[in-house]
């Protein structure tokens, strides 16, 4: 199945080459879970991320489904 | 005095004099510093309910005891007076230079009162203070106030000062230091040019002495090394600045787009940091020894949009840009530099055009009384109307009184998305419903700066919170309300304080400020008196509130009923009534709002 992952401002650097912009389209096997996909990619799964599926919370134990987005950026103060 | 210089510099502008004051070592310590002080000299010397650009109003500038220290990021200072936007107390924070220059003039506040009869301008160069004229200097904008006032002091002092929109009276004018820095929210540049203070220099070299030099050493050493161990594995708030958070905000649905209509904004790619950087970024620029460097040195090459200075940041992306629809960021950004130039807090200037683009569409203000068309996503509009608005030109006076004042003025209170008649910052709280209470219960109207609790809903800092539920958001909420009311006592910035002096747990507690301000002052604070300290700061600025006469604590309509149209919070409204009653609960006030007798007596007032 087809997914999205995007990761923001510093987290672009953990894509691979060929990625629009902060955003690429993968495709995974069924049952794959949100902690799968941000290994893949590196991203630290620990208290320095947050991690969103399309957008809201949820644990990194989830199984993804056809078209979601899994985002994710390093946890820090903003605006 | 450790820390603290223990004076008070007291302005009388309406008999041009000024006078030397000792601070009373109880109160000092009891209220902290910066934003405590402020508040305990406003509630004992203004009656809540004068008009607030009467000669009777007194605007106050605080540093903290952290202020010019070691301690990273200790150069802050607030603007602290009755708001003339919301009629409530306003304390407005900023950075840059100025604020250490203030504090080494060996004063830690200044006290403005009355009203020159001329335009003057205040030069505290340490003993020698002298109030002088600004006749020449009236109309002039702020980077031309600011060359012109090194010019005739010390070139090596910092300015603090108001534009056109300040001596305009815009009920949105922010008080500029160092050119490009504001105190921005509430209309603390009203409050000046009702003065007649077009400017205030500073200049000294009285730094604080500390209680325990070793150990302030020593600690600040370990806060900037861990800064900058962070830092060197990758800062997005180095690299690109708040301006990347619209990729943030946008993802989770609360990016604040066409005035609220929505909270996904399909432009927000383009008005981000990643291409901030790539187009018009010079170098990220730091507040004095400031390790973070989040603010942005900017440059725009276009013949329409032509500029450099600083900026944007989040908050202006949100109002100038998503809310008002406009995705150009060279027009965007030029938008910002005007605000600046003028002396306008972005995110009130910004949301309130937002709103009137709305009632434009919608027919509820004829474009006879605007001169133009106002549509969503006409930047050229934005900037035709701030222009408009600094100088209360035309349609530009009802732009000038903010977004609450203006929707009324057409039939249409609902449009507008305030709270105590103040515009909301960049988070929708439908979609983050712990800024709704925040929003809501702020006495100073809405803003992220009274308790910003998007730090865990969004940022995940400390923790992260899921932000759709209202689950444990009262408590949140008015801890995180006294942390603030803490770190802007302290003189410390928030994007370094919430992260590194407090500990990494989700009901934050302030051991770390507790040790920097013990270091420095001497006085042994442990984080529980901190606290208490500033719980009591909140509570007094509540009481100005209710003397004030704003009790109801709600959220605009549109919040409370106009669900989400799209995006992960779809849907959702923002469900106050779920939190209200546990929050006045957690904090001591009885069902209205108002503290009891027994919190009162708990916290000494």
């Amino acid at each position: 199945m087809r997914i999205s992952v995007k990761l923001i401002a510093t987290y672009r650097e953990l894509l691979p080459p060929g990625a629009q912009g902060n955003r690429i389209e993968i495709d995974v096997p069924q049952g794959t879970t949100v902690s799968d996909v941000m290994t893949r990619f590196g991203v630290p799964l620990d208290e320095r991320s947050v991690i969103v599926v399309n957008g809201a919370t949820v644990p990194l134990s989830t199984v993804l489904a056809e078209g979601d987005v899994v985002s994710a950026f390093s946890a820090i103060a903003g605006g | 005095m450790y820390g603290w210089h223990g004076k008070i510099l007291r302005i009388d502008l309406t008999n041009l004099k000024t006078s030397v004051e000792e601070v009373d070592p109880q109160m000092a310590r009891d209220y902290l510093g910066g934003r405590g002080w402020a508040i305990r000299y406003l509630y004992d010397e203004v009656d809540p309910l004068v008009d607030p650009l009467a000669p009777e109003n007194k605007l106050i500038f605080a540093t903290g005891p952290l202020t010019a220290t070691t301690a990273p990021t200790g150069n802050r200072y607030m603007v602290v007076t009755k708001s003339p936007l919301t009629g409530a107390v306003a304390h407005s924070n900023s950075g840059g230079d100025f604020p250490t220059w203030m504090k080494r003039t060996g004063f830690d506040m200044f006290i403005f009162e009355g009203r020159a009869e001329k335009p003057v301008y205040l030069w505290v160069n340490e003993d020698q203070v002298e109030i002088r004229s600004a006749e020449h200097l009236w109309g002039k904008d702020v980077p031309a106030t600011t060359d012109a006032l090194l010019a005739e002091t010390n070139p090596k002092s910092k300015v603090a000062c108001i534009g056109p929109a300040g001596e305009n009276l815009v009920l949105m004018a922010a008080i500029m230091n160092d050119k490009h820095r504001a105190a921005a929210r509430s209309g603390v540049g009203a409050v000046m040019g009702s003065k007649n203070l077009k400017g205030v220099v500073a200049y000294g070299r009285k730094n604080p002495a500390f209680a325990d030099d070793e150990a302030m050493r020593k600690l600040s050493l370990t806060i900037a090394k861990e800064v900058g161990a962070d830092i060197k594995k990758g800062s997005s708030l180095r690299e690109y600045g708040t301006a990347y958070v619209p990729q943030v905000t946008n993802t989770m649905g609360i990016l604040p787009t066409r005035n609220f209509q929505s909270g996904v904004f399909e432009g927000a790619d383009r008005i981000d940091g990643v291409a901030l950087k790539e187009k018009y970024l010079i170098r990220p620029k730091p507040c004095y020894r400031c390790p973070i460097a989040c603010g942005r040195l900017t440059a725009v090459d276009d013949e329409k949009y032509g500029g450099k200075g600083e900026g944007p940041e989040y908050e202006t992306i949100s109002s100038l840009g998503s809310a008002c629809g406009v995705d150009n960021l060279a027009a965007l950004t030029r938008a910002n530099y005007w605000c600046n130039e003028l002396g306008m807090d972005t995110i009130s200037a910004g949301m309130t055009i937002a709103a009137a683009m709305e009632m434009y569409e919608k027919g509820y203000i004829p474009e006879e009384d605007i001169g133009q068309p106002l549509r969503f996503g006409d930047a050229d509009a934005v900037i035709a109307m701030l222009r408009k608005m600094a100088y209360r030109d035309g349609f530009g006076d009802a732009l000038a009184e903010g977004s609450y004042r203006l929707a009324e003025k057409y039939g249409h209170p609902e449009i507008a998305v305030t709270t105590r008649k103040q515009e909301f910052p960049g988070y929708d709280p439908r979609g983050s419903q712990g800024m709704g209470l925040l929003y809501a219960t702020s006495n100073k109207g809405a803003s992220h700066m009274e308790g910003d609790v998007a730090y865990e809903e969004v940022f995940g800092v400390p923790v992260k919170d899921d932000p759709l539920t209202t689950d444990g958001k009262a408590e949140l909420v008015a801890r995180f309300q006294n942390a603030f009311a803490l770190i802007d006592s302290s003189g410390l910035c928030v994007f370094l304080a919430v992260r590194y002096v407090f500990s990494k747990d989700r009901m934050i507690w302030p051991t770390r400020l507790a040790q920097l301000m013990s270091h420095t002052t001497g006085v042994e604070y442990a984080p529980e008196e901190v606290l208490t300290a500033a719980e009591r700061i909140y509570n007094l600025e509540r009481l100005f509130l209710l003397k004030a006469g704003s009790t109801v604590d709600t959220l605009p309509p549109r919040m409370l009923n106009e669900p989400l149209p799209e995006g992960p919070a779809k849907g959702r409204v923002a469900e106050l009534d779920k939190m209200l009653p546990e929050f006045y609960e957690v904090r001591g006030w009885d069902e209205n709002g108002v503290p009891t007798r027994e919190k009162l007596a708990e916290l000494g007032l």
